[in-house]
């Protein structure tokens, strides 16, 4: 006799696999088809096959695409960044003592949190024209979005015992933040921004194809004129950024927040 | 600045090559980007007028919404649970004190790979060769799991106590049934935690990808952009807004429930 252990385990499977299966049949998705069709990712992989790394030297517009692909994420990890951290001073509660001001900052972060990325960048691209400014401006909203209620989080953990120490001899509240808070906080709000630079380098790329400009957008004219082996060239570029940009960003954190505390 | 000590211009000195330097790269990256001030101006003009223009939103439509965006919850759900199922088995085999070092290395490099790739780039080269649908879709997200998560239970599995899998070893276990009985239940509250952490992002990544061409939300947003029905935007969008705030709210509760120390808050 099995146990009755076993037999709830064995149901909550069963009933588990059963909502895959009908929502897979729903979605019309089967994976088996990966493998019976796989002909076709052969045909893709022999059209891709040799990569041109030509683009590289006899068209400038690559060149250019990677350098507008880094500024993107630069400016608006930056940008973004600096509105963050003003936000989150008027969002902690140990560093505005108004709550209206608190509330309103905080409603104001979670709506630039929930709003997706691919309306702002639409928006931005009717509002500014498309090109790799559109993408800027949206990285700084989707930057605010993601950092701003960490930094919140991070001022409003601080130790309060030096602050209310200046305090008491007669700081004012802007002297505290600035001789209490800011030290505190500087190492951890400089390797966060290192981070949201890895992952708004990820995002900018991907931004490209909606008309963000950068080697997002080159990828996608290759790709829609059916220039595999231009494709696979710019993939290999896009891997090799991403993982000197990863490295690049681990490397600076792990100096500002010294070994093993990288989160 | 002489005789004021507190603001001398020595203490501040470390200060401004970091800061020169910091300045001359936003002006270079701002002209590689075409970035001024005065076309930003404009453009808040323009960005605020054009969303006088979206609203009021369409309610009409708002029922041709429901169903796509059923779609999109289902694309990113089924990406996750196939991403986690693999992501598992991928930290497995790239965990050192279970695996072989080559087999390490070889699962660690795919991971790393996976992880370099974005999710757009895997799901334009799927379209390329399965054509539109869902099935890229939840494949990108699928793969893109993998590049997280594996990397993120790999660590832990090499955290696990060795005693723990000497102990099992010792009486005869066999590795699988070390896997199953010794490594899966320490793993499972982070597990739990990560898929869901996951979820969220494959929620916003699955509007994205939607817009390229895997069906759902995403594809019925970019596509009343692109036919100038704002209006019906506006309604996509406040469908997408409540889809992703639900997902964060769900997440941050179940999270809290499996609460697991060094899990993602």
């Amino acid at each position: 006799m099995p146990s009755k252990r076993y037999k709830q385990k064995a149901t909550i499977f069963m009933v588990s696999a059963i909502v895959i299966l009908v929502a897979c049949i729903y979605l019309n998705f089967n994976p088996i088809m990966i493998f019976t069709e796989f002909h076709y990712v052969r045909d893709l992989l022999g059209e891709m096959f040799m990569p041109n790394y030509q683009i590289l030297y006899e068209n400038t517009s690559t060149g250019i695409s990677i350098l507008q692909t880094l500024s993107m994420a630069f400016l608006g990890t930056l940008y973004g960044g600096l509105i963050a951290f003003v936000l989150a001073f008027l969002a902690a509660s140990n560093t505005m003592p108004y709550k209206a001001v608190r509330i309103i900052t905080q409603v104001f972060v979670s709506m630039l949190r929930v709003i997706p990325a691919l309306v702002v960048v639409l928006v931005f691209v009717i509002a500014v024209g498309p090109g790799s400014f559109s993408g800027v401006l949206t990285l700084v909203i989707v930057t605010i979005g993601s950092f701003a209620k960490l930094f919140t989080e991070i001022i409003e953990n601080v130790e309060s015992g030096p602050g209310e120490a200046i305090f008491s001899v007669g700081a004012s509240r802007l002297q505290v933040i600035r001789y209490s808070i800011i030290p505190q906080i500087m190492p951890s709000f400089i390797a966060n921004l290192l981070y949201a630079f890895d992952v708004n380098m990820r995002a900018a790329i991907g931004l490209g194809i909606f008309g963000g400009g950068g080697i997002g957008f080159q990828l996608q004219m290759a790709k829609s004129v059916l220039h595999y082996k231009d494709v696979t060239a710019l993939i290999t570029i896009i891997i090799i950024l991403v993982i000197l940009v990863e490295k690049l960003s681990d490397y600076l954190r792990k100096r500002i927040l010294g070994e093993g505390k990288l989160g | 600045m002489k005789g004021q000590a507190t603001y001398s211009f020595k203490r501040y000195r470390k200060f401004v090559l970091p800061l020169i330097l910091l300045i001359a790269v936003t002006e270079g990256a701002a002209i590689v980007c075409g970035a001024t001030f005065d076309k930003l101006e404009t453009g808040i003009v323009k960005g605020l007028s054009f969303l006088q223009f979206m609203f009021p939103p369409d309610w009409a439509a708002f029922k041709d919404m429901l169903e796509p965006a059923f779609q999109s919850i289902t694309i990113a759900a089924l990406g996750t649970i196939f991403g986690t199922i693999l992501s598992v088995v991928f930290a497995v085999l790239a965990a050192s004190n279970i695996s072989h070092s080559w087999v390490r290395n070889t699962a660690r490099f795919l991971i790393g790979l996976e992880r370099s790739v974005p999710e757009i780039v895997i799901l334009l080269l799927l379209i390329a060769a399965f054509g539109l649908g869902s099935m890229p879709g939840i494949v990108s997200l699928t793969l893109g799991c993998i590049g997280m998560l594996g990397k993120l239970l790999a660590d832990i599995i090499e955290e696990i106590d060795p005693a723990m899998i000497e102990s099992m070893e010792s009486l005869g276990a066999n590795k699988l049934q070390i896997i199953w009985f010794g490594v899966m239940p320490q793993i499972i509250p982070n597990l739990v935690s990560y898929a869901l952490f996951r979820f969220e992002i494959n929620i916003r990544l699955s509007v994205i990808l939607g817009a390229i061409g895997a069906g759902g939300i995403g594809y019925e947003l970019d596509y009343s952009f692109s036919m100038l029905q704002y209006h019906r935007a506006f309604t996509a969008m406040i469908v997408v807004m409540v889809m992703i705030f639900c997902t964060e709210r769900l997440s941050y509760m179940l999270r809290k429930k499996f609460k697991v120390e060094g899990a993602l808050q």
